[in-house]
Formats: C-alpha cells, structure tokens, sequence
C-alpha cells in the first residue's frame, strides 16, 4: 500500500546523511594544500608522540622546534625559512613507515629527524635511503643503526648503546671492582646490554652471574637475594621504564645500596624525574647534561628550554636541537640541498660549541655516521638544591674513547654510484 | 535491486582504481592508499569470521602477523621472490590457524575471543623473544620486496609506488573475489545460518564445529595473506604486528565499518586510517577522537557507516 507523500519531505534519514556528510567534509577539507607564496625548507620528524616514548620524544620535538626557530631568527637555510613537521609514528613501525614516505612524498621533506624506538629508526632509513633522503637519528640508540645497519645517507646524534655500556663500565671497574651480577630484562635489548657489559668486563679479567627478569615483574626479591648471596662489587641494573623503578627501589629497600654499588647505562632526567627519591640512586650515564659550568653556550640553552618546558633542558632536548641544527649548518656551509653531497660533508663534520654544547668538538664519525659525543657518567642522588639537580656528573668519557674503533662497530659503508 | 548492486560495484573498484590520480589533489599519496588496501583486507578477513559465522575472534593480529614473518622469513633465508613470499606467509599463517583453530572452536562468545586472545599472544611473545630468528622487538629487517618478472616486461614494484599500489589492489582483488565467491557457495549460506541460530542450525543437522573451523581457517589464510602484503609495504615485520592490540584495531575497523556488509570493513579501514593519518599531525590526542567515532558508531549506527548509508531494503 503506497503512502503518500509530499514530494518536498525531508525525512530523518536524509538530515542524518547530510549531517555526516557535513562533518566529514569539516575533517577532509583542510587535506586540500592550499597555495603558499614562500616555499620554505621542510624538515620532517617521525617520533612516537603518544606511547611510552611519548615524554622523551615530546621532548624531542621541544629541543627541535626551538633550533628551528633560532636557524629562522639567522635567516634559515640557503635563505630560505625551515618548516618543521612533526608526525607520531605512535611508537608502531607501520605508522613511522607510513608518515615517513607521507613526508618525502606528500610534503616533499628535503630533511627526516627520527626516531626514539631503534626499530622505527631502522626501518625509517630503509626508506630514507631508498629515497635518497639525508635522516639524523635523534634518538634510537641500539648498535646495528650505526653499526651493521648503517647506511650513508643515516646520521646519528644520541650515542650507541655500546658506547654507554663502555664508559659506566670502564667507570665501575676502576671504583668498584670486577666482580659484577646483572638485573637483566630476558628480551633481545637487555641480552645485547649484558653482552656488552660482559665483553668488556671479561677482557678486565672480572666475573659475573646474571639474573633473566621476564619484563613487568613487579617483585624482584627473588633476584635480590640471589645478587646478595653472589655478593657482588657492583650491580648491573640493565632494566627499564617501570621495571627499572620497581627494582632500585627494592635494590634500597633490601639495604643491598649499602653493600653494593648499582648502576647501568641510561637513567635519563625524564626517568629520574619520574621515580621516588628511594629510587634516585646509583651509577649511570646521561649523554648530555643541562649543569656544565664553565662549557660555553649551554646555560643559555638550558635558560630557554626552562622558559619552554619550565624544568631544567634535558639531553632528548639537546638531541632534538642538535639534529635541526646540524641540517642547518651542513646545508648552508655547502650551499645545496643535494643529499649525498651533504652526506659527504657530514662524514668527519666537527660540530660548532653553539651546537654541540658539551666539551671539546664532537664529530660524526666518517666511517659509521656516530656522533662522537661525549658521555657523561655520574650518579644520581635525590634533588640537592635546584630541583632538577638529581645527577652529579664524576667523569665525562670523550666519545671516541667510549666508541672505541670503527671496526668493532660491524659497519660497511656503502656510497651510491 | 541487481542493477544497483552492480552499479555499486563499479562505483567501488573506480574509486579503488584511481585512487593514485584523485588521492594525490585531496592530500592523500598513493602509500596511504596502499595502506588502506592491506588493512582493509586484513578487517575483511576478519568480518568473514565476525560478520558472517558470528563468532569474534580477538587474536587475529596473530595470523596477520605470522603471516608478514612468513614473507619476510622467506625473502630473507629462502628465495628473492615476491609471489613466492606471499604464499609463504599466507600457509604459515593459515596453516598455524587452522590447527590452533581445532582447539579453539570448541568454545563460543567471550571464551572465544579469550582462548584466541589467548593463542594470538603466545605468537607475540614467540616473536618477541626468539631473537635469532625473528630480530625480536627490534624486529625482521635485512628484506625488501622484488620487482616482479613477467617475461614481457618487469614490474618495478620496489621503487614505483603507483606500480606497487597497482600489484597489491590485484592481490586484494584476487582475495575479495576468492572471499565473495565462498560467500555465495551453499557453505557461505550455511555459515549465515550459524550466525542467524546456531541450535537450529545443529538440529538441522549442520556439523557446527566443522564449519565454524573451516571458516576460522580460510579466515586465517586470507589473514596471513594481507599480513604477508602488509610485510611488502613495509620491508619489515616486527612483534607489534601480532600483538593482541592490533587486532583490537582490526576489530574497530570492522565494526566501525559494518559488519553485516561484505565492504564495510574496507570502509572502516579507510576511515581508520586517513584518520590516524590525518589527525596525528594535528594533536597528539589523535586517539581520543577515533575513540569517540567509534562510540558514536556502536551507539548510533550499529550496522557501521556502511549500514547507515545503504537505505534499507524494506
């Protein structure tokens, strides 16, 4: 039976459809690149923006947008401003693929920062160097991104994970003594830690025990009491992120701090903001400290990442900083954009001390691409004074000495014909 | 009502056949459409089991992801061979569901989607911690797709991004058509059927356990598929691939989408995203607002986007 119906009737399903059409067209519309009078320089950065990396990449992006506003204030690149795109690679290796070819593709990036997950990295210079695209690792830090990995269009700023293994190491054996146990998390990062560790231990003539900890434990006595019946001169805390809380906390608790001494290789300042006094101990490395009196150019930064972020510039802001800048100074010192050019020049590049901020001159080493930075190892205390005051810098190892020879770091460098 | 499905049909290959010519004016590039296809066709394999037996699995990342170790694997220790690689991940996925699959399928509903949680996260830590074969968190690297020789002339999938999108929409037709086909076969009715009443089906004397299998395993085969494609676009498989919050993702795609409609996964995919692309370059809160899509859908549109735009028939 038919209804009858005015032929100009909007009925409920028509207002709805038109409705979703209307806010689709609010998402879609401002996909379409609008006309720009100025072509800026385009650097993009890849980090996980949200995640667990999401502190320290944030403070990635902090450090970056800061360089490119100075290298703006300078005059920018061959003349031209920068522009810096930063896209989340949501710590997931797809979509830091994905945003990484959307940068090179869509917006044409002359330059590609990125990323803090080493495997993001690794496969964004898979296609960086498929497309001929100059990449600054600000932050990944595991060996193969320099080491057998390494491509030649790959730069990277923060420091291996060999060379911070080497330096607390050397550090240790010298105060405390070679007979070491490891607090191990049993997934394939922490075993290359501990091999490292053990490498160089080993060739000091020490010995050690180890303890495997599945990741998550939340009750590490177990392990504590196998550590304190091997009583060992040091504890090697490899684990990280909650694990690493959880069990220096225990560690002070148990009073092994008394009996012992811990350290490992990374607690960053994000890190140690992040835990209890209880758990501010211990040996460790920073790979830039914002407290260096006496190095020039670095209180100003750490006065103008304070008046961004309101806390003390922590080395995730130096890295950010110092892979925009180093874009900066390398294109303009060669007056191209050309990527193997620029790849060429970067290869033994010395990096300025407005740049570096650190003591004596770093470099990108020519034969894996590593920054030669310097690392800083000391030891963390709760806050004394300044309320970012929580490490206290014993002994700064120049990059070299803590990356040892290029060789040992399994990279061939291969150059486009 | 034919002529509109078809005119449909055509409708949706057009826009799929183009999108390399109209994605690039709107913003979009052709690897973002290249994405959409592979996922799309990971969410539809899942709705073969989801919207047409009607029983939820929540492991299906698992199957995805043996399935892009099984391309990378083979492209790394075996054969330079890109045909040769997608069979690969495709047995080594379907192959490990259609066992597992005998041990799931005796249960229903929410133990269902436990025991495959269950199961997809003991191929995640598998390949999380087998370093020596899998890279472990760092993932399967050291691979990359190959030009394809077809004797007259070599396809240059490896650098072309508009021939690769072209390689993997064939692939993602041959697999839609082999899935529309099983669809229409009396074993795809059957498998409805169980969806529509499980008990009178069985009083019809339909071998319940049996279909729900053979649907969990071609379901698993179409996965390991896309997974192996997904590895392609990639040239990198890594454990995330399996974890159980991937196939969270699949399972938004295709409800958002609409999982009673053979193509609403693809839709939900395409929406996934070109969201996520499009909105984490804007905020970091990206997921809060594909969150919110998503509510609205199940609350307001519980046949998905598709539903709501297709006029119902009666």
């Amino acid at each position: 039976m038919p209804i009858s119906r005015r032929s100009w009737s909007v009925d409920r399903r028509t207002i709805l459809k038109s409705g979703a059409l209307i806010a689709a067209a609010q998402i879609t519309s401002p996909f379409v690149i609008r006309a720009r009078g100025e072509t800026p320089i385009r650097i993009g950065m890849v980090d996980p923006l949200t995640g667990v990396y999401a502190a320290i990449a944030q403070n990635e992006v902090v450090g970056a947008k800061y360089a490119a506003e100075e290298i703006n204030k300078k005059g920018g690149i061959l003349g031209r401003p920068i522009e810096l795109l930063v896209e989340d690679s949501a710590n997931d290796v797809g979509t830091g693929v994905q945003k990484t070819r959307k940068l090179i593709d869509r917006d044409q990036v002359s330059f590609i920062i990125g990323d803090v997950n080493s495997g993001i990295a690794i496969a964004m210079a898979q296609v960086t160097s498929e497309k001929k695209v100059l990449h600054v690792v600000s932050g990944g830090h595991t060996d193969p991104i320099t080491g057998t990995s390494c491509s030649w269009n790959v730069f990277r700023v923060c420091n291996s994970t060999a060379m911070d293994a080497n330096a607390i190491a050397t550090t240790l054996i010298e105060k405390f003594g070679k007979k070491w146990y490891f607090l191990t998390p049993d997934y394939a990062y922490g075993h290359s830690v501990q091999a490292s560790f053990e490498k160089i231990l080993k060739s000091a003539g020490g010995t050690s025990a180890a303890s495997l900890v599945p990741l998550g434990t939340p009750d590490y006595s177990a392990y504590l009491i196998q550590a304190k019946a091997y009583s060992p001169q040091v504890l090697i805390n490899v684990m990280g992120g909650g694990d690493q809380v959880a069990s220096l906390k225990q560690f002070v608790q148990f009073g092994l701090d008394k009996q012992m001494a811990v350290g490992g290789t990374l607690f960053e300042l994000e890190s140690i903001r992040a835990v209890p006094d209880g758990a501010r101990v211990g040996w460790w490395t920073m790979e830039w400290w914002w407290d260096q009196p006496g190095v020039p150019h670095v209180a100003e930064f750490n006065a103008a990442m304070k008046k961004i972020t309101g806390s003390a510039a922590t080395a995730r802001n130096w890295f950010g900083y110092a892979s925009v800048q180093t874009l900066a100074v390398i294109a303009n010192q060669e007056k191209t954009l050309d990527a193997p050019k620029l790849a060429h020049a970067l290869a033994g590049f010395k990096l300025p001390p407005e740049i570096a901020l650190q003591p004596g001159a770093p470099e990108y080493r020519a034969g894996d691409h590593e920054l030669m930075s310097t690392v800083f190892v000391g030891e963390a205390h709760p806050p004394q004074g300044d309320a970012d005051n929580m490490f206290t810098v014993k002994s700064p190892v120049p990059g070299d000495k803590a990356a040892g020879p290029v060789e040992e770091s399994g990279c061939k460098m291969q150059w486009p014909a | 009502m034919q002529s509109r499905k078809l005119i449909v049909l055509v409708a949706i290959w057009a826009v799929l056949l183009l999108a390399p010519y109209w994605m690039a004016p709107l913003g979009g590039y052709t690897a973002l459409a290249t994405r959409v296809l592979v996922l799309g066709l990971a969410a539809m394999s899942l709705n073969f089991l989801l919207g047409f037996t009607g029983v939820l699995s929540f492991g299906h990342a698992a199957w995805f992801g043996l399935g892009a170790y099984g391309a990378g694997l083979t492209l790394k220790h075996l054969a330079t061979s890109t045909p040769l690689a997608l069979l690969a991940g495709m047995l080594l996925g379907g192959l490990c569901g259609a066992i597992l699959g005998t041990l799931i399928v005796r249960r229903r509903g929410v133990y269902f989607a436990m025991v495959t949680i269950a199961f997809g996260q003991v191929f995640y830590y598998i390949a999380f911690q087998w370093s020596s074969l899998t890279g472990g968190d760092d993932g399967l690297r050291g691979f990359a797709r190959q030009p394809i020789d077809l004797g007259v002339f070599r396809l240059d999938i490896l650098t072309d991004a508009t021939a690769f999108y072209y390689f993997v929409l064939s692939c993602f037709a041959l697999a839609v058509a082999a899935m529309g086909f099983i669809l229409r076969s009396p074993f795809g009715r059957t498998m409805i059927a169980i969806r529509e009443n499980e008990r009178r089906s069985r009083f019809l004397g339909i071998p319940i356990e049996r279909h729900i299998w053979i649907a969990f395993t071609l379901s698993c085969f179409f996965m390991g598929f896309a997974g192996a494609l997904y590895a392609l676009v990639n040239n990198f498989a890594d454990p995330h691939g399996l974890h159980y919050s991937q196939s969270g993702d699949f399972v938004m795609m295709a409800v958002m989408g609409g999982m009673r409609s053979f193509w609403g996964p693809l839709l939900g995919a395409a929406v996934f995203v070109v969201l996520q692309d499009y909105l984490s370059s804007v905020t970091v809160n990206w997921m809060s607002f594909v969150g919110l899509l998503f509510i609205l859908v199940v609350l307001f549109f519980p046949r998905g986007l598709l539903g709501f735009f297709q006029r119902s028939r009666a």
